[in-house]
């Protein structure tokens, strides 16, 4: 008998440590962020009471908020899109026999591998009008024959800062799709190749529905580090000239710690989760329906 | 008749095989510009980059900015913080995740699902979304400004994927050796360190070793937590050659570069295990 009440409670004690980690670093968080959302907050970050979604209203009514939503979404949508495209292919390239593949897949790695902050200060560099090696080595290259301003514009800026997230997601995905790769049994090609089946067939018929968990695992993953990626805006451009290449996560960061409005900063933050909760809501659904068909 | 049947294939192989080469050469290229970048200009003097004719390599390669760094920043103290942020989130992470993994592969219980779920969630959740909320905690517990905070905090961001990473792995391997070590008298215990353990090493070194590199490339938390210099690690500490006036790119990217290479070395030895292990966590999931 006291046996068997142990059996019922030891799973607990096994994920006890966890869940108390993760209930103070992380749910405690989440309860506090959603409290100041809803209360009047002081300067100093001292909660003054129940202030209903006042904090939302301010939000959502601000001049900037809707450029920065368009933003996230903008800055979303490209990076997980182009990476995931440019990912897969060079995984097909990489999947191969060639002499230097296993060197080629060695610096492939180092985007992922390489702090962020880091990476967007060497590309704040490189595309720097005045003295940016992008522009020395063009003209020593004579492809032009002066310095060009690169970042003119904040929009464009915000494209180079898209292009350095590409940059540095493609290798994930990359090695999501190359592991996916190489689980298929090449049996199936071999068949199809007998049906007469040409290069591109196989590649919609077998090779994609074949690698499409492995596909789905590093969207969501991606949809979820981009949305909330923080280092590369702030290190090349800090959401300037007046929010023009600001995200959801660095316009938060300036409420809450430069201009003292942590209630707003607060709202949205929730926003922001509520987002990607509809998002990842729609990717369960999706996968919950595929697991039916098995 | 063979012949002139496979000639003209040949000839398409070849020149296959030439784009192939010539693709795989570009990316290598592309990817690899920025180190280039990031090493010649850190050899260069601060006149050489300033200069209005630019250069491509160093004229005169400096390498006393190698050595310069470390008196002009506290760079060993930085190098020693990242070492203890990343080092103890380990050490924590896989203290709570192992056990919670291990139960979650091995036992059935109510609220399982919730439980996996709420890791799942937690994922959603970015150290940056909850700043707010991590600074009260922090605040509360007196973590502020201090490394064991952080070490707290990217355990606990960290959790998701080692629960994630060592479910599949233990999922992976049979329960038969540890059933019979039970019935020879182990304590479950006993049987997950003598029998399991052993077994998911290569699993277990894997998410050792990308817990210690998000934990050693963590920027955000630390920038906004850390406000004494001497308690910055590596990823925020060198942006004090990135001052508001004046910014020393040769130090910055000498600085740079002691912070990239041991997490490069780092992820070319798990890259292949880590990538099967996500897959196969996930495919489970």
């Amino acid at each position: 008998m006291k046996k068997n009440s142990f059996r019922k409670v030891e799973p607990y004690i096994w994920i006890a440590p966890s869940i108390i980690l993760m209930a103070i670093f992380i749910l405690v968080p989440i309860v506090f962020v959603f409290r100041m959302a809803l209360s009047d907050v002081s300067k100093a970050g001292l909660i003054r009471g129940f202030n209903g979604v006042a904090n939302f209203t301010k939000v959502l009514k601000s001049a900037a908020f809707g450029l920065v939503l368009k933003n996230t979404l903008v800055w979303t949508v490209a990076v997980v899109v182009l990476s995931t495209i440019l990912g897969f292919v060079l995984a097909l390239i990489l999947n191969n026999q060639f002499k230097g593949r296993k060197v080629a897949r060695a610096i492939v790695v180092f985007p992922w591998a390489t702090t962020l902050v880091i990476q967007a200060s060497v590309w704040n560099f490189i595309i720097n009008t005045d003295y940016g090696t992008l522009n020395t080595l063009l003209i020593k290259l004579g492809i032009i024959d002066h310095a060009v301003n690169w970042t003119s514009t904040p929009a464009i800026y915000f494209n180079w800062e898209i292009a350095c997230g590409i940059f540095v997601t493609i290798p994930f995905v990359t090695f999501c799709v190359l592991s996916g790769l190489q689980s298929i049994d090449t049996t199936y090609y071999e068949a199809a190749t007998v049906d007469g089946a040409n290069y591109w067939q196989k590649l919609f018929k077998i090779t994609l529905p074949l690698v499409r968990s492995s596909l789905t695992v590093s969207t969501v993953l991606n949809i979820i580090y981009v949305f909330n990626s923080f280092p590369i805006v702030w290190t090349m451009t800090k959401g300037d000239p007046a929010n023009y290449t600001d995200t959801l996560v660095t316009y938060l960061y300036k409420l809450a710690f430069y201009n003292g409005r942590q209630g707003e900063a607060a709202a949205v933050s929730v926003i922001g989760f509520v987002i990607l909760l509809v998002c990842a809501s729609v990717y369960m659904i999706y996968t919950l329906r595929k697991g039916d068909d098995y | 008749m063979n012949e002139t049947v496979k000639k003209p294939v040949s000839v398409k192989k070849v020149i296959l095989r030439a784009l192939l080469y010539l693709v795989v050469l570009d990316v290598c290229v592309i990817t690899l510009y920025p180190y280039f970048a990031m090493f010649c200009t850190a050899l260069k003097s601060r006149a050489e980059i300033f200069s209005p004719h630019g250069t491509i390599l160093p004229v005169h390669a400096l390498w006393s900015n190698f050595i310069d760094i470390w008196s002009r920043a506290p760079m060993a103290r930085y190098l020693l913080n990242s070492i203890l942020v990343a080092g103890g989130s380990t050490v924590i992470a896989m203290l709570c995740g192992i056990p919670a993994a291990y139960a979650l592969a091995r036992m059935r219980f109510k609220g399982q699902t919730a439980f996996l779920g709420f890791v799942i969630v937690s994922q959603m959740f970015a150290p940056v979304v909850l700043l707010i909320g991590i600074y009260k905690v922090m605040l509360t517990l007196g973590l502020t400004d201090s490394i064991l905070g952080l070490v707290f905090i990217n355990a606990a961001f960290n959790q998701a994927f080692t629960i994630w990473l060592l479910r599949g792995t233990f999922l992976g391997i049979s329960a038969e050796m540890e059933q019979a070590a039970t019935i020879d008298g182990c304590t479950r215990l006993q049987s997950m360190l003598r029998v399991l353990l052993p077994v998911a090493a290569p699993g277990i070194v894997t998410t050792l070793i990308f817990i210690f590199i998000n934990a050693w490339n963590e920027y955000t938390v630390a920038l906004c937590l850390i406000s004494t210099d001497t308690n910055k690690p590596l990823t925020v500490g060198i942006n004090i050659f990135n001052g508001y006036n004046m910014i020393e790119w040769q130090y910055l990217f000498a600085a740079s570069i002691f912070a990239i290479i041991p997490v490069v070395i780092l992820f070319m030895g798990i890259e292949k295990n880590l990538v099967s292990g996500l897959a196969s966590g996930g495919v489970k999931g």
